[in-house]
């Protein structure tokens, strides 16, 4: 009996020494110290670079042959996106989810509202349309009268899309014109036909015109979805991280910095690759679901109960939807405005951007971050907040 | 060995516990883990170890070698004294409510002394000649002045200015939700009451911060956060948040005990931060100054027991047991003397433009010049608390005889968190109760007189009740006014005032008692109160005084008139939440209440 005691606590004895060992000689990730400068180049090298701040700038980077971005097509798609004659109840337009202020200038939206004897925002908007945000804050997407995302998908920010390879939570589209072709027909959506676009168009004298101007052909769905395409590219935002690229020391707090150096050196950078941050790319999500598939904390409660987590997702998977061939793939989504863009992840699961970035942490880098680390990397997150550029202006 | 081991033990146990006597004061770094380790290792060794040599030592001498001897006796009453009060300290604890926890504290305590006064006289007894001088190095070793170290005080001070530069983490932030366990009766009351919903889910609050944020650029809005929303402004958010359902904005203003607070708690413990006026937001406070625009100091690095943030359900549990074994450390850290003047509340109640310095709340500055204000004769000298802590019943101040933690010290006043003011609206939404307070507080408020001089009515309105003016706060957008409605002897209306309208306003030309505020222009503000820069009238009514208001009475008027007068309070005007449903359609609409009523027939 003796010698079982004293084997068992020799045996013990070891493993917890080999825990120690194995936990002192793997130290957490030191980060370097960058300065400002170096900060700044390791940035750029890495391609975050800054987002253009004219018009020539960002047609050079983004333009298609297949669809060139000409000043016609953008009036046009402009007059196209707000229009809410192209869904079937006549009430939704693609800004009804992809929402921001018309008026980029965007002062005044709530006060506007309150003093509107017949507002015409939902209530959501009188407080969210001026984040210019591209997304309508809700869980999940509802379109044309109301109808519901058939696996309640969260809606994705149209903003910076230029720069994107990848389209919807599946990634599998692989142009915006793709996606707004889609988007018009689709039931929870907008719910239209072609021919009911095309002969909408056609009755509205305003939209002969501007066809003729914008294309040879005239108006045809596929115009309408280039036309689409192109304003889209053009809703492109610059925030505070692009000031600091571009020379400004003071646009970023200390706390960011340290962010963005912790964004490059944990690896975040790897998918969230670009100007956009995101987007480029489609990924496996979550990538480390084996780290946690059983809880162990309730091991210490009074009654020991452990169970076990939702192997899919780190969260409830409301709508059931699962990525890409039902394989856990999903488009890295644009981090670009993310802070405004809550709740998170494809069902919008998560409503907290420091939790949303904990999970990102431990399931795509396996890596339990600091309170330090994620505070910091919100702080960093929100340098990529920015108002949409208003390219008129800047010509 | 046994014998070795024994009076190492013991030595041991009583170290450490002498270590946790306040008169060493040692550092609280050094007692938070001596006390834990007291206590597990005073079990342990009980358990396995002294109850059995107890058991075999007895045995040995005085049953086989029928030996007996007084001083053993003596320590095994002493040791059975010990470990029973030790025993009770930690399952139940010395909180204050029982007697018996005080009296075995103190057997706990002393009776370790007296413990080892008869341990050492009992070891001792086989060489009788040296027992002195071993005695005399024992107390030298016990007492030796490096076991009390001087106190370390790297408490930082957390002070929230409008710029918010320290950071701080969601984890600073100890969640209320973890007081509710031994302060559930408190709990209850800060749960519905305004100063919990004083953020994310106070409709009009969220309304008001985004049009400011709008208005005048978003960084405006860490004013309104200094005071509302003072965790999330630390940890540099730049706004507040409400929580969603679905695709809804969550009914969180409707919802009774603070449950999405704890359903957060449970999930996600404190990483989600816990937005509002919390707990430690008020009890953490270390200085305040009546400047107003939040002139707090918090102080979040507080002493902690062992396991205090503990994850886990047993350890938290420990923690708790720590506490309640020996609250002192507890209580000291979340109670001051501070807290009963009236400056602490005047660091948020009293408000003035943080650019131009325009005073535009002066609850404080009102109450200082009023007779509430005496500190020279204590009886009549009356605190915020003293009004807005204390419990009402049957519309007088009636302390609530209770206590403030479950199984606590009887007090005879316990201050209750209901925060009765003035928004009885709000609050009455979650709880029936706390709206009743603050309805009887408004309506002690009051005084009504009428009488007829010459042609006129004339209308008094005495402040009796309130240490301010008549409203106060955001007067601005509160509604106090008279509804005056005189008939002749025919029954005939002769004159009627303070109706409303078919739109739910107040009829123009009321008699309001109020603030206007004017922009630079001389323009009425409307919401945007901070725009403030003339003051267009000022109607209320200060401490102690009256305001008449005169009503011209019909000329042919017959006597004798009937005269029925009313002094009605809306919280919010009827244009304020009509703006504020824009954004929250199910807000319903607040109640007028009537404070005080006169029904007089003059002849």
């Amino acid at each position: 009996m003796k010698k079982l005691l004293s084997y068992a606590l020799l045996i013990a004895i070891v493993i917890v020494s080999m825990m120690a060992t194995i936990a002192y000689f793997t130290p957490p990730k030191k980060v370097p110290n960058y300065s400002d400068a170096e900060l700044r180049e390791l940035a750029i090298n890495k391609g975050h670079k800054a987002m253009p701040s004219s018009l020539d700038e960002l047609i050079s980077l983004v333009d298609d042959a297949s669809n060139p971005m000409t000043q016609e097509k953008i009036t046009l798609g402009e007059e196209l996106f707000f229009d809410t004659n192209l869904s079937k109840s006549g009430k939704t337009s693609c800004a009804t989810c992809h929402s921001f202020d018309r008026d980029l200038k965007n002062s005044g939206a709530l006060l506007k509202m309150l003093t509107q004897k017949e507002p015409k925002t939902n209530d959501c908007a009188a407080c969210h349309l001026r984040d210019q945000s591209g997304v309508d804050r809700f869980t999940f997407s509802q379109g044309d009268r109301d109808t519901m995302h058939p696996h309640l998908l969260n809606t994705q920010t149209i903003l910076n899309t230029a720069f994107a390879k990848h389209f919807t939570w599946s990634g599998e589209v692989k142009s915006i014109r793709e996606q707004s072709a889609n988007s018009l027909l689709a039931h929870h959506k907008l719910n239209m036909t072609k021919e009911d676009i095309n002969s909408t168009l056609a009755k509205n004298p305003k939209y002969k015109k501007l066809f003729a101007e914008a294309f040879e052909d005239g108006i045809t769905f596929d115009n309408t979805a280039k036309a689409i395409e192109v304003y889209v590219k053009t809703l492109v935002t610059r925030g505070a991280y692009d000031k600091f690229l571009d020379g400004d020391d003071t646009a970023m707090s200390q706390r960011a910095k340290r962010g963005l150096a912790n964004f490059i050196n944990h690896g975040c950078k790897g998918c969230h690759a670009g100007r956009a941050f995101g987007g480029e790319s489609v990924q496996r999500f979550p990538l480390r679901e084996f780290a946690q598939l059983y809880d162990v904390k309730p091991n210490f409660e009074v009654i020991p109960t452990p169970k076990r987590l939702d192997s899919e997702f780190p969260f409830e998977n409301n709508g059931g939807y699962l990525g890409k061939g039902d394989a856990h793939l999903f488009r890295v989504p644009i981090l670009r405005n993310v802070t405004k863009t809550s709740p998170y992840f494809h069902n919008g699961a998560v409503p907290k951007i420091r939790e949303a970035v904990d999970i990102m942490g431990r399931h795509q880098l396996g890596r339990h971050l600091t309170l330090e680390q994620i505070d910091e990397i919100v702080a960093f997150l929100k340098t990529l907040e920015g108002d949409i550029v208003d390219y008129r202006e800047t010509k | 060995m046994r014998r070795f081991l024994v009076k190492f033990f013991i030595l041991l146990m009583f170290i450490s516990g002498m270590a946790q006597f306040k008169l060493f004061d040692i550092s609280w770094e050094i007692f938070r883990v001596v006390q834990p380790l007291h206590i597990a290792f005073s079990l342990l060794v009980m358990l396995f170890f002294m109850n059995s040599f107890i058991y075999k030592h007895i045995r040995r001498y005085y049953f086989v070698k029928k030996t007996n001897s007084m001083d053993g006796w003596m320590l095994l009453i002493s040791f059975v004294l010990v470990t029973l009060s030790g025993v009770y300290l930690l399952l139940v604890g010395n909180r204050g409510g029982d007697a018996l926890g005080a009296v075995l504290f103190n057997i706990h305590l002393f009776g370790s002394f007296v413990l080892m006064l008869f341990f050492l006289w009992h070891i001792t007894a086989p060489m009788k000649q040296s027992r002195e001088p071993l005695a005399l190095l024992a107390a030298i070793l016990l007492f030796y002045p490096t076991i009390s170290q001087s106190k370390i005080t790297n408490l930082s001070n957390l002070e929230i200015t409008k710029n918010g530069t320290k950071s701080y983490h969601s984890e600073d932030w100890t969640s209320s939700a973890k007081c509710k366990s031994c302060h559930s009766e408190i709990f209850e009351q800060w749960s519905n009451s305004n100063h919990k919903h004083i953020a994310g889910s106070n409709p009009y609050y969220m309304v008001m911060e985004t049009l400011a944020g709008e208005v005048e650029g978003e960084k405006f809005r860490e004013w309104c956060m200094s005071c509302h929303n003072p965790s999330a402004l630390s940890v540099g958010f730049g706004k507040s948040t409400h929580a969603m359902d679905g695709n809804f904005v969550s009914n969180e203003h409707f919802e009774k005990g603070a449950k999405t607070l704890l359903k957060d708690f449970k999930e996600h413990g404190n990483f989600r931060l816990e937005e509002g006026v919390s707990c430690i937001t008020c009890h953490q406070i270390s200085d305040a100054t009546s400047k107003g625009n939040a002139s707090y100091k918090l102080l979040l690095d507080r002493k902690k027991y062992a396991f205090e943030d503990s994850k886990f359900t047993m350890p938290h549990l420990f923690s708790e047991k720590l506490i309640n074994a020996n609250p002192s450390v507890h209580k000291e850290s979340y109670s001051k003397e501070l807290y009963k003047d009236s400056k602490y509340c005047a660091s948020c109640h009293d408000e003035s433009h943080p650019k131009n310095g325009i005073k535009i709340v002066s609850t404080y500055e009102e109450w200082e010049k009023s007779p509430f204000n005496n500190p020279n004769d204590k009886t009549k000298h009356k605190s915020c608390i003293d009004c807005h802590m204390t419990n009402l019943s049957e519309g007088k101040f009636a302390p609530l005889k209770g206590t403030s933690t479950d199984g606590g010290t009887l007090k005879k006043d316990v201050k209750v968190h209901y925060f009765a003011g003035s928004n009885h609206f709000l609050a009455g939404l979650r709880d029936k109760k706390n709206e009743e307070q603050t309805v009887q507080l408004l309506k002690s408020s009051a005084q009504l007189d009428v009488a007829i001089k010459g042609k006129n009515l004339e209308v008094g309105v005495k402040n009796i009740g309130a240490g301010h003016h008549l409203p106060t706060g955001v007067a601005d957008f509160r509604e106090l006014w008279l509804d005056v409605e005189v008939k002749d002897k025919d029954g005939k209306l002769i004159v009627s005032s303070g109706k409303l309208k078919s739109d739910g306003n107040i009829e123009d030309k009321s008699r309001l008692f109020q603030k206007v505020f004017g922009d630079e222009n001389g323009k009425p503000v409307g919401l945007l109160f901070w725009k403030y820069k003339t003051l267009l009238s000022d109607t209320r009514i200060p401490s102690g005084e009256r305001r008449v208001e005169s009503f011209e009475l019909p000329k042919d008027a017959i006597y004798p008139l009937k005269v029925s007068v009313k002094l009605n309070f809306r919280i919010y005007p009827q244009w304020v939440s009509d703006k504020v449903r824009k954004v929250f359609p199910i807000l319903p609409n607040p109640s007028i209440i009537e404070l005080q009523r006169l029904e007089k027939e003059l002849k």
